[in-house]
């Protein structure tokens, strides 16, 4: 309950209200303008809040697994693993070549191959 | 992601890869071929292509060290008698009698040293295991004598070479 001076001045107040004053006070009230295309932006929106998500491409899901840092390191750990023991068995059948090319010619004279 | 960008991530992707699987296998080539392509003698490589024992490979050596010395000797011995066809040879057009002497002589010689050859390689054969010694004797037999076969098929009109005249 306010106190007895405020119901006081409230009283005086709504008596002296003068209505074409009020009327006025609305009129003059300013109401903010809506920006350009407001309605079709609010619709648009709402129809890609409602639209199903677009399924991504094998493309996509590649490049974002590709950019993931584990699996990138595992394939890059593969792949290194791959090149050496590629190399190596390469190496290998390289070097078995030469040495049977030096035993052969410790042999065989090489007018007679 | 749009998927241009997701095209050039994967052959981003792709290209490292290849790099990083180029880059590890030549080093790994060349390493491996540095590293074993050096045996301490022509012989060692025999001891781990067919399997033998050092009982066996000891014997292989012996064998080896009592052939070395036969082969220089036919070796030289072809050399001065391809130098004599030579000479007969000189720079006539034609093949005189005694560089026809000469040609049999050297053919004869060649004979020779590929059968005392081939006979190494059995004696060698016959010092491994049984079923490495056949794999090694089949080998050597190929590398040793089967290269002539090539340019002789090819002159005998062979369909499957073609001739040039």
């Amino acid at each position: 309950m306010p106190p007895p001076v405020l119901q006081t001045m409230k009283k005086e107040n709504q008596s002296s209200a003068d209505p074409r004053l009020s009327e006025l006070l609305r009129e003059a009230r300013v109401a903010p303008g809506l920006p350009p295309g407001f309605q079709q932006n609010v619709w648009r929106r709402l129809e890609a809040a409602e639209a199903p998500a677009r399924p991504a491409s094998w493309l996509e899901v590649l490049a974002n697994l590709v950019l993931r840092p584990r699996f990138a390191m595992v394939a890059a750990a593969v792949v290194l693993l791959a090149g050496i023991l590629a190399g190596t068995w390469e190496g290998r059948q390289v070097a078995r070549q030469d040495a049977r090319t030096n035993y052969l010619a410790s042999v065989a004279p090489a007018t007679l191959r | 992601m749009t998927m241009g960008r997701s095209l050039i991530i994967l052959l981003g992707a792709v290209a490292l890869g290849a790099a990083l699987f180029a880059g590890s296998y030549v080093t790994a080539r060349r390493a491996t071929v540095m590293c074993c392509a050096r045996p301490a003698d022509d012989l060692s490589w025999l001891q781990t292509e067919y399997h033998l024992s050092d009982a066996e490979f000891a014997r292989v050596r012996a064998l080896h060290e009592e052939y070395r010395p036969k082969c220089a000797a036919m070796c030289a011995k072809i050399a001065a008698e391809k130098s004599e066809v030579d000479a007969a040879l000189g720079g006539s057009t034609n093949v005189s009698g005694a560089a026809q002497a000469k040609l049999n002589e050297l053919a004869a010689l060649r004979a020779q040293c590929q059968a005392q050859m081939l006979e190494h390689f059995a004696a060698v054969s016959q010092a491994m295991p049984p079923a490495e010694g056949k794999r090694y004797l089949v080998e050597m037999k190929q590398l040793a004598v089967g290269g002539q076969e090539g340019m002789e098929k090819s002159m005998s009109g062979d369909p499957g070479h073609e001739q040039h005249h």
